[in-house]
């Protein structure tokens, strides 16, 4: 049974028509990337995913139940987790605050965050530390073990390299492995050779539609069909 | 006296100060600092819902001032029916707190159900139907509120008089505090304002629906992303912060200065709305900053009019919009407040 489904999904933002008919398919255990230039609608993607941005038309299933419509926290309790594009920690609270909302629902959440702070030892350093006062990679560090909290069947993650020098985005690639060793993954990544080094397969889209897809093996950015839709 | 005080509603100051030495200014100083504390405890009560509801769900609830006034009502209503001649003063304050306690309840449960019936059909749309619909709704209150105590004969404008009689002797008059005599009912509601400061920051700091209060505040999206249904955490927080409203009406109840009327809906309202502003929409640590500025500026300028030093009877609402203005203008999103709240 496939983990994430879209079938003919369209998505606005007021007027303006995002996913055009979107279709995908995310099989269990596996990592997918969605490339494409800014703008195409591969965050949009995962909005829609979650519930956030609704589509207006189409259907999305999740585990092989229609999840259209549903208010995202019913679609999050189900098991679907996100790692926002600019981390979206809660700048206010502490860190062991951000982990004990992201595992409100767990039945023993004490173990569960000890179990992210095994995973990323710097969170338990920082724990009563505001995550505003975190450092970049810090912060994604916490958004990534926040998305993990909710024992997910599906980990949303969108552009984690962003913003992030190169050897934290070393750190980061490496968290997001051992996250995907739990969970299926959808990855939003605008650095093409990440993505097809983390990714099983991958779907690249244009304007609102997937226009390749396969597997991650020996592709690269030269490749012409994945060129003419990266270059502006 | 210069022709410039004189068009201020200044007063010639001299022989107020001639009046006491450096100790009697030391004492006037900590009397004015004690009373302006029991305004700040009034204010921060009042506000407090305000800028929780704010805060979590990016409501300005025009209502809140109309549920102070019904809070104010329903308390000396309680007092009235239950407090007699025979009643021992701490069997009066039982009553109060009781009072208080039920009023709380009431009004919560009138809140979530305002929330659940008549806000949230309309949270995605603009905030413009969020005000309208609060103030149509403060509009209700005041009317119905207007109706009930003409039919009842009970209102004798601008204040129901009858609660301030059941108030017991120990609150009232001046008691020696620290070798000062200040108001016994300012003592009170410092007192009362603590505890609701205190209930109110454990409830946010020690409890999960706190957290997810704080967190949602910050980023309601990302709240309902984890899992948690956010809808059902804005119908307690109108509900709680109706009933700390209205908990603010009752400790107002025995005060002279306001006591149970209609016109207290639109005069506490501006009030919290200036703390609430001046402290950071959405903040809570802003609002018991502001309060305790807004207050002690408030008793201040009562003093220096009652005492004769400005004779210019507004002196005192002046001075708190004025502390408004210069916020808005210095630092529009206030003490600690952030430029964007809710996320939704």
């Amino acid at each position: 049974m496939s983990v994430l489904e879209f079938e003919g999904v369209h998505t606005y933002y007021g007027e303006s028509h995002i996913l055009q008919g979107l279709d995908l398919t995310v099989e269990d255990d596996e990592i997918v990337a969605l490339v494409g230039r800014n703008g195409v609608g591969k965050t949009t993607t995962l909005r829609t995913a979650l519930g956030l941005t609704p589509p207006r038309r189409g259907t999305v299933r999740f585990k092989g139940e229609d999840v259209t419509g549903r208010e995202p926290h019913e679609i999050a309790g189900g098991g679907m987790g996100w790692v926002p594009e600019d981390r979206r920690v809660f700048a206010h609270l502490t860190v062991a605050e951000n982990l004990r909302v992201a595992a409100h629902a767990a039945a023993d959440p004490d173990a569960r965050i000890g179990e992210a702070y095994d995973l990323f030892p710097a969170l338990e350093r920082f724990a009563d530390k505001e995550a505003g006062d975190l450092s970049g990679g810090q912060q994604q560090m916490l958004a990534i073990a926040r998305g993990m909290l909710g024992d997910n069947d599906l980990l949303l993650v969108d552009e984690p390299s962003e913003g992030l020098a190169p050897q934290i985005v070393s750190d980061v690639v490496e968290a997001l492995r051992a996250a995907s060793a739990d969970t299926t993954m959808v990855l939003v990544e605008q650095n093409f050779r990440l993505a097809m080094d983390l990714a099983d397969r991958f779907y690249l889209v244009d304007h609102g539609v997937v226009v390749e897809e396969g597997d991650t093996d020996g592709v690269t950015s030269e490749d012409e069909r994945i060129r003419r839709y990266l270059t502006a | 006296m210069s022709a410039t005080a004189l068009s201020l509603g200044v007063a010639d100051p001299a022989p107020l100060l001639a009046t006491g030495g450096a100790a009697d200014g030391l004492r006037t100083a900590v009397r004015v600092l004690v009373e302006g504390l029991g305004k700040a405890a009034v204010y921060f009560t009042i506000a407090v819902g305000l800028t929780l509801v704010f805060g979590l769900m990016g409501v300005l609830n025009f209502a809140h001032g109309a549920v102070t006034m019904v809070g104010a009502y329903l308390g000396g209503l309680v007092l009235v029916l239950v407090v007699g001649s025979g009643t021992g003063t701490l069997a009066t304050i039982g009553v109060f707190f009781a009072a208080m306690a039920i009023v709380f309840a009431v009004t919560t449960a009138a809140g979530s159900l305002i929330e659940l019936k008549l806000i949230r059909p309309i949270y995605d749309r603009t905030p413009t139907y969020q005000i309208l619909l609060t103030f149509g709704v403060s509009l209700i209150i005041e009317e119905v509120a207007r109706i009930v105590l003409t039919l009842r004969g009970i209102q004798p404008d601008p204040q129901w008089q009858a609660p301030m009689g059941t108030a017991p002797d120990v609150l009232l008059g001046r008691t020696d505090f620290l070798g000062i005599a200040v108001r016994r009912l300012y003592l009170f509601e410092v007192l009362i304002g603590g505890v609701v400061l205190v209930a109110v920051w454990l409830f946010l700091t020690r409890t999960l629906y706190g957290l997810y209060i704080r967190a949602g505040s910050e980023d309601t999206e990302m709240v309902q992303a984890l899992g948690i249904d956010v809808r059902r955490a804005f119908t307690v927080v109108f509900g709680v912060g109706t009933g700390l409203a209205a908990v603010g009406g009752v400790l107002l109840m025995w005060d002279p200065i306001w006591g149970p009327s209609v016109l207290l809906s639109i005069d506490v309202l501006l009030y919290a709305f200036v703390v609430v502003i001046i402290g950071g929409l959405g903040s809570f640590r802003g609002t018991v900053v502001a309060a305790g500025i807004v207050g002690i500026a408030d008793s201040v300028t009562t003093w220096l009019f009652t005492t004769g030093v400005v004779t210019f009877s507004g002196l005192s609402e002046v001075t708190i919009f004025l502390l408004l203005v210069g916020m808005l203008i210095v630092r529009p999103q206030g003490l600690y407040g952030v430029e964007e709240v809710g996320g939704h």
